[in-house]
């Protein structure tokens, strides 16, 4: 027993416990959220602009987060400098986890720069809150002209195209630990770094729908549904992709004509008649695929907000689901005495659920921090100078026609 | 409006609970590893005072409440164990590309093993030994003899197994299979290490250099042999070291000179009048698990093919004392009776 939790009594044991189960879901979550900033940022879609300050935030707040349910899983934590000193490159899939951890960190703090310098000045000049840290976080830079705000969306542009590689790379580098261990008859498969980065996505998509419209209620903001619906369509998409990647794991891991004796044994075994068959076909497959799946087809569901919150969460599920999958039922599997090895993870202590809630608990704190720190509310964006006539207009034009108080502007910006 | 503002300070209340909770712990987690580290240190040095003292003050730290360390136990012992796994004989480290090990014949030693099963006869005797020279602490094991059955109840009339499901007669063998680590001439364990703390000697030992080791459990799942194991007292990974400590001062592995049988013998593979070379040239051997291509340097005499390459299901484990306390198979066996039968596993009734 360690720490008085995890049970490690056994010969056999699981030794990877709940928070290697987080890890990849942190990590996933970080890939799928940043992705989301770069359909404003890479693709150009007008209709995400307001979210991409938004996702690139909380994308960092989890960056920051995610090194901590390795060193809450490692024995020996204080030593995790030996990494930088005499990490084992490129040998050991783990050995890449600090250097492309460190360099998307370098990445993502050139993207919050760029994607918020214009803001920041303009705040700054206007004094508009935190005038101080305004001024700090703009790093010297006292450009607010419209033509500097055009040249940070092109270098936003190439910083998030890197950064799309940076987060197929963080991400499937995880998959690729679970991929090329070759003594687990579960996780030896060239398929897991793809199967890792699609639910990845599908992940991301869910968790900015819900943190969107979750903002936009507490900051008593109307939810500007083209943009939440928008989101929807992609998570529906990348949610088919997921049940592809899925049907074709599940046709080459469990058939057994179709694979090695030890991975479809224990495939069946396990996920199909085992201990995990609830979390695999409930959760996985019907919480996380099916119930988005369904809730699409359904008019009323797909339209109402309700419905979007209960594909959002339930993909949520599925896909911490999939990673349970993958971390905890291939450590099942025994490698050398007969039968399962059973697993119980503890509330509270080392390796505990108390340890995951606190790691959600430390990114949203410093999600929460980050929110404060940098002015990415849509309603709280000040135009460039040369913007600022034209909006102004607008806004005469409008109000002589006599509508209502609410205004949308050309970026898709809700003004009231 | 004011319930939810109620609600909404309880859900920040409790999240910064948690997260300034798990701050804490992790803290003190950091605290006591590093007053650990710097005793082990020490240790290294062969100042063990400190490292008693840690034990002495906080017997329970690693909430293993079962060993007590102390004088009688050898822990304290000036030249303290861990040190003794210090390469005296400067042997040269690998950490990867493997091939490099091909022209053998021009190192000086190859240490291997050879297990004879026709030899052994399940008296544990080399699970203790190893035990007492290795302090391997309660319940993990760096050596274990597993007892197992291969075979089935074959259904049958007239057979001599009576049970609820029918007759039976049994057509099952039973032998004992001494595991250990294989010492792999191309061992993952070593490869997938983040920060080179386990290494591959040249003479074929394949050993951790623990204060490195960041307990990150990769090694442990990428063994596909469970040779590895967390060490609850150090918490590092850890496993057999083929007693670097005897072996670099001329002595025999202790699993070896305590066996009864004479069925595991060590020995240099590039001498070719050593025993093992002998031994290896006479009989045919096999090795465990031969398709992950580990190329395993523990050579066993009479291996019964379903238990070296299938391992999982095509046998029993009977006598779990040295199986897991946490596997079905442990539940199976302290609850119900197992029958093998062309169907698959059943589970009979008491
Ligand atoms: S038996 Fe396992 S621990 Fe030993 S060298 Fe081979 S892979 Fe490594
Ligand atoms: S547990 Fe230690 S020896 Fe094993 S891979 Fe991790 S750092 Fe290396
Ligand atoms: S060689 Fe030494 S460490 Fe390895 S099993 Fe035998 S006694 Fe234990």
């Amino acid at each position: 027993m360690l720490h008085g939790s995890l049970i490690q009594s056994g010969l056999e044991n699981v030794y990877w416990g709940v928070m290697i189960v987080t890890y990849p879901y942190i990590s996933g979550l970080v890939a799928g959220s940043f992705v989301v900033s770069s359909l404003s940022h890479v693709f150009h879609q007008k209709l995400f602009d307001d979210l991409a300050p938004l996702a690139v935030l909380v994308s960092f707040a989890l960056l920051l987060a995610a090194p901590l349910t390795v060193l809450g899983d490692a024995r020996q934590p204080i030593n995790f400098w030996e990494l930088l000193t005499r990490g084992h490159w490129p040998y050991s899939p783990i050995a890449f986890f600090i250097l492309i951890w460190m360099a998307y960190i370098v990445l993502m703090l050139f993207e919050l720069y760029f994607a918020f310098r214009a803001q920041n000045v303009r705040h700054w000049v206007q004094s508009q809150g935190h005038s101080r840290l305004r001024r700090f976080l703009t790093l010297g830079s006292r450009d607010a002209s419209l033509a500097g705000e055009k040249r940070d969306k092109r270098i936003l542009m190439i910083l998030s195209a890197m950064g799309i590689l940076m987060a197929f790379l963080f991400h499937g580098y995880i998959g690729f630990i679970f991929g090329s261990t070759k003594a687990r008859p579960l996780w030896a498969t060239p398929l897991m770094p793809v199967l890792f980065i699609v639910s990845a996505m599908v992940s991301g998509i869910a968790l900015m729908w819900v943190v969107y419209v979750l903002v936009m209620r507490f900051s008593h903001r109307p939810v500007h549904r083209a943009l939440a619906d928008g989101l929807l369509r992609y998570l529906v998409l990348f949610v088919l992709l997921d049940l592809y990647m899925d049907a074709v794991d599940f046709l080459t891991s469990a058939i057994p004509a179709y694979t090695q004796g030890p991975t479809s044994q224990g495939f069946q075994r396990i996920l199909m008649t085992g201990p995990n068959s609830g979390i695999y076909f409930g959760l996985q497959l019907g919480v996380g695929l099916g119930v988005p799946l369904i809730g699409w087809i359904i008019p009323q569901i797909r339209r109402s907000l309700a419905g979007g919150a209960l594909m959002s969460l339930a993909v949520l599920i599925g896909v911490f689901a999939m990673r349970w999958d993958v971390v905890i039922a291939g450590q099942e599997q025994s490698k050398i005495s007969s039968n399962l090895v059973t697993v119980q993870i503890p509330w509270t202590g080392f390796d505990s659920v108390q340890t995951v809630i606190g790691v959600f608990a430390v990114a949203f704190v410093v999600f929460m921090v980050l929110a404060w720190a940098f002015p990415w509310q849509s309603w709280n964006q000040i135009p460039a100078m040369e913007h600022r006539e034209e909006r102004e207009g607008q806004i005469l034009s409008q109000s002589a026609q006599g509508t209502n108080s609410t205004i949308t502007t050309k970026g898709g910006h809700v003004l009231s | 409006m004011a319930r939810r503002h109620i609600l909404r300070q309880m859900a920040i209340a409790a999240i910064s609970f948690s997260a300034a909770e798990t701050l804490l712990q992790s803290a003190a987690r950091a605290k006591s590893l590093t007053v650990l580290a710097a005793a082990r240190r020490k240790q290294w040095t062969g100042e063990n005072a400190a490292v008693m003292q840690y034990y002495r003050t906080k017997p329970k730290w690693a909430s293993w409440t079962v060993p007590q360390l102390n004088v009688r136990d050898g822990w304290s012992e000036p030249s303290g164990w861990m040190s003794k796994i210090e390469n005296s004989r400067k042997v040269p480290y690998i950490h990867d590309n493997f091939n490099r090990l091909l022209p053998v014949t021009k190192l000086p030693h190859h240490w291997v093993m050879v297990i004879d099963l026709r030899r052994c006869i399940g008296c544990q005797a080399c699970v203790v030994s190893c035990k007492s020279e290795n302090n391997v602490p309660v319940g993990v094991y760096r050596t274990w003899v597993q007892v197992v059955e291969t075979g089935a109840m074959e259904p049958d009339a007239q057979g001599t197994v009576v049970t609820d499901r029918g007759t039976f007669t049994p057509n099952v063998k039973r032998f004992s299979l001494p595991r250990l680590c294989n010492h792999c001439d191309a061992p993952p364990c070593v490869e997938v290490c983040p920060v080179k703390a386990t290494f591959k000697r040249e003479d074929g030992l394949v050993l951790i250099d623990y204060p490195k080791c960041l307990g990150c459990g990769y090694c442990i799942n990428a063994c596909p042999y469970d040779a590895r194991f967390f060490n609850p007292i150090q918490q590092t990974a850890d496993k057999c070291t083929f007693c670097v400590q005897r072996l670099d001062r001329g002595l025999l592995p202790a699993c070896v000179t305590s066996c009864v049988g004479r069925a595991r013998i060590f020995g240099d593979l590039n001498d070719p009048n050593s025993e093992v070379s002998r031994l290896i040239a006479r009989y045919p051997t096999t090795h465990l698990k031969t398709t992950m291509g580990t190329k395993p340097q523990v050579f066993y005499i009479d291996l019964d093919g379903v238990v070296a390459e299938d391992g999982a299901d095509a046998f029993n484990t009977l006598y779990p004392y040295a199986v897991g306390t946490n596997t079905e198979e442990y539940d199976d066996l302290t609850g119900k009776v197992l029958l093998q039968t062309p169907m698959g596993k059943e589970r009979g009734t008491r």
